[in-house]
């Protein structure tokens, strides 16, 4: 029995029963299609025995979200009890072709970007394609897929002239989004990390896994994972620390991949430890005195939802105690639970709606908030803010990069 | 860095946390998650001395027993406490009711009798001084509830009730149409009544029940709403034309779940931070200064800093206190030293349900008279770290019904900038 299994059987007698996670978590809150995390996680999970059929679905309709790891009194690992669980179903049973296929985000969006991504994006416009999507496919008509990028953010770095004098190197993990729907998160990156002296080093990189792994392919993510630890290793061997913009990619790199798939080589161990949220990195800098804080005063207040993902870090609001020191800068937080995407979950034609009540909450704090703009560390779901509320919703880089005078 | 950083999100952590925050302190709350609030009834227990003045039993107690945390409180604090407590309270719309010179006795789910001191007015007419008595004369008392609703069997509630002399009847209510129809919980039952057109349909199934039955006051779980309980149990009242009184359930408790949203709200207006989901594992300190604290993240721990440290992290039931193997307790957070039965021999007493309790529960951390940490020869471990509530030594706070009143009591004063 490997350490997470280990720690996973613990956790389950851990649970006390106490109902707090059913009490918090947003699905079941929603929903009936989902009993709730206590129910489908540690309960059920006893009735879980090698050899033996699944006996229970309900569990496919965990957004995976975390809210009940985070509110859990004891401890208990649940989100990680049902991902485990799904999976189980998946290897059983096989997955259907949509979940195959939007758990391959990489190929998706290297598909779709390019110089054609405009046609694709037209394409994806036409309520009769995306009528016949969801007649084929299973994701919903109405669920907010991005736009393709006519360009790549790799193809943008290979041209660009770095500035400033570089002290120190950094490795950038850019994650799909970035390379294929919003490479002017990559570029805002680029523009933060060489204002406060590094040089950004960007090696091969594929998808982090983690729609695979939220989908129940553990295979297929451990072929993922174990591609980006040979390919970072070189660097934080060197004591170059990985920072990512996508909050999702750098979690699954520091532990989502590793303890779902059981992967605890030393190899994958330095890698996680030397993986970094952007914000969480800056905020390190700026707790040793080393970032640059020589800010442009924006003048702004901003709705902020600090994404599931983000919280499952366990590392605070590093966006709030960095783009705090913007002179008047003002972030809102949401304390909303989720914005119902959670990652391909609300794409789903059978969940779309359950994203959509989950997200209600999140949708009508921007809305209220007066702002023709709203700020979140999460790709998905400032793609589902922006569906559910009109609002244009960017990664708040991107507002550091502003008041660097770079954007 | 932080002026203070309370480490737990109970009544005496968020009371102190609130307390600096409206000081103007940037204050951070740490906690591993919920617990204390969503597992107890929502009311503040002062002291179990049955129908009496329960204030003047804590003085007593505080003649008796100088090491008790309500001794190194004070009778000003412990009414400064449960002050603030219900000023958070009222703020909220949601009242607490009683006078902490008597105490109350409400049903509780299996219809037995407890003490208790103030509580939402939403349970108030429960009080067992005011409830029918078989042979009054009176119309009876009805205790209601749903099937769907698991652990709380009117039939069973009023069957106990009788036995202690009360006319009292059970009944099960129709579960009025909604989008639900799978499983139920406490906490989605309150979300049912805080739509208006459910709790319209319940209420006229009590209507019917007392135009039948002569009711005078109904009981029903304590599921009457989580956003607006005071307004649910007053639509449900006018519709029935009787008085109601919620019934504490089993956890998630709704009128636990309750104060906690009264308390972080109190404390977000304040300027105050939460960070849930943060178990703080161990602490560096300079001397007799704490310098930082750590909790568990991914992949690595988070450091936190600040001027001042309040520990809320609750006793051996909340988890503050705990036995790491079969001779030894540690205080979980801070590590710091505790107050404990000598030996193992002596962690419990011969019999399980003694009415003494067992010495091991009276373990925690033992303070001055600010609040600040001692270790076993009296000396002041961290100048700039304060205890409150169960997490304090010499008191078996679930046992004597004190467990609010003595989280008031001693989270205000953390809390006094």
């Amino acid at each position: 029995m490997d350490h997470i299994e280990l720690s996973l059987n613990q956790s389950l007698d851990h649970c006390i029963k106490c109902n707090v996670c059913m009490s918090a978590c947003p699905v079941a809150a929603v929903t009936d299609m989902f009993p709730g995390p206590k129910s489908v996680g540690p309960q059920a999970q006893r009735f879980r025995q090698p050899g033996q059929p699944v006996p229970d679905d309900s569990v496919d309709y965990c957004s995976g979200c975390r809210v009940c790891n985070e509110v859990c009194p004891t401890g208990v690992k649940i989100a990680e009890l049902n991902a485990r669980a799904r999976a189980q179903i998946v290897a059983e049973r096989g997955a259907p072709l949509r979940n195959k296929i939007i758990g391959r985000a990489g190929v998706v969006g290297r598909l779709s970007s390019g110089p054609h991504a405009p046609l694709v994006n037209l394409g994806l416009s036409i309520k009769p394609v995306r009528w016949a999507i969801e007649q084929v496919m299973q994701i919903h008509r109405a669920a907010p897929l991005p736009a393709a990028s006519s360009y790549t953010f790799r193809s943008w770095f290979k041209k660009h002239q770095p500035t400033g004098t570089a002290r120190k190197q950094v490795v950038y993990f850019h994650g799909c989004s970035t390379q294929y729907y919003e490479p002017h998160v990559g570029k805002a990156a680029i523009a933060v990390l060489e204002r406060n002296g590094f040089e950004v080093i960007i090696p091969k990189q594929g998808c982090c896994g983690l729609p695979l792994l939220s989908n129940g392919d553990f295979p297929a993510a451990k072929g993922r994972h174990m591609y980006n630890v040979e390919h970072l290793l070189p660097y934080v061997r060197r004591g170059i620390p990985v920072v990512g913009t996508s909050t999702s990619c750098t979690l699954t790199l520091k532990e989502e991949a590793p303890e779902l798939l059981g992967l605890h080589s030393q190899d994958v161990k330095d890698v996680a430890a030397g993986t970094y949220d952007i914000f969480e990195f800056l905020r390190n800098l700026a707790e040793d005195g080393e970032l640059d804080t020589n800010f442009r005063p924006i003048k702004r207040d901003l709705p902020y939802h600090p994404p599931c993902q983000l919280r499952a870090h366990r590392i605070g609001r590093p966006v709030l105690d960095v783009l705090g020191l913007v002179p008047g800068l003002h972030l809102a937080e949401s304390h909303a639970d989720c914005c119902g995407i959670a990652g391909t979950y609300g794409l789903k034609k059978e969940k779309y709606q359950i994203g959509m009540d989950v997200g209600a909450k999140l949708f009508a704090f921007v809305k209220g908030a007066d702002s023709d703009l709203a700020l979140c560390d999460s790709e998905t779901c400032r793609w589902q803010i922006s569906h559910g509320t009109g609002i244009v919703t960017k990664h708040p880089i991107e507002i550091l990069a502003e008041a660097y005078g770079e954007g | 860095m932080y002026d203070t950083i309370v480490i737990g999100a109970g009544i005496a952590g968020m009371l102190a946390a609130i307390g600096r925050a409206e000081a103007g302190e940037r204050v951070l709350v740490l906690a591993k998650g919920h617990g204390a609030t969503h597992w107890a009834a929502g009311c503040l227990d002062l002291l179990d001395i049955g129908d009496g003045d329960p204030l003047a039993g804590v003085e007593s107690l505080i003649a008796d027993h100088p090491d008790h945390p309500y001794a190194l409180a004070g009778v000003d604090a412990v009414q400064a406490g449960a002050a603030r407590l219900r000023a958070v309270c009222e703020a909220g719309g949601y009242p607490l009711v009683g006078s902490l010179r008597r105490n109350l006795l409400l049903p509780t789910a299996v219809g037995a009798l407890r003490t208790t001191c103030l509580v939402p007015a939403t349970m108030a007419a429960g009080d067992a001084r005011q409830l029918p008595k078989e042979g009054d004369g009176g119309g009876p008392l009805l205790i209601a509830g749903f099937r769907k609703l698991r652990d709380f069997f009117p039939p069973m509630v009023a069957a106990n009730l009788r036995a202690q002399g009360f006319a009292a009847e059970g009944a099960y209510l129709a579960l009025p149409p909604s989008d639900r129809t799978l499983d139920f919980s406490t906490v989605s039952f309150a979300r049912l009544f805080d739509q208006p057109a459910f709790r319209a349909d319940v209420g006229r199934q009590l209507r019917q029940l007392v135009q039948r039955g002569g009711y005078s006051r109904i009981g029903l779980p304590a599921v009457l709403g989580l956003a607006n309980a005071t307004q649910v149990v007053g639509d449900l009242q006018a519709a029935a034309g009787a008085l109601i009184f919620e019934i504490p359930t089993l956890p998630a408790s709704v009128p636990g779940m309750r104060l906690y949203r009264m308390l972080e709200a109190a404390l977000l207006r304040a300027g105050g931070r939460m960070q849930i989901g943060a178990f703080v594992q161990r602490a560096e300190a300079q001397g007799d200064r704490l310098d930082a604290i750590y909790t568990e993240a991914a992949a690595r721990e988070q450091r936190h800093r600040a001027a001042r440290y309040i520990l809320a992290t609750g006793g051996i039931a909340g988890g503050g206190v705990r036995a790491v193997d079969a001779t030894t307790l540690v205080e979980t957070a801070l590590g710091l030293p505790l107050r404990t039965p000598n030996a193992r021999a002596d962690w419990f007493a011969a019999r399980f349900l003694n009415e003494t309790g067992h010495p091991v529960f009276r373990s925690g951390v033992a303070t001055d008279s600010q609040l600040r940490p001692l270790d076993a020869a009296g000396q002041v471990v961290y100048q700039n770290v304060a205890i409150a509530g169960s997490a304090l030594a010499g008191c078996d706070s679930i046992r004597e019904g004190s467990l609010e009143g003595i989280a008031a009591a001693t989270g205000w004063m953390a809390g006094r900038a």
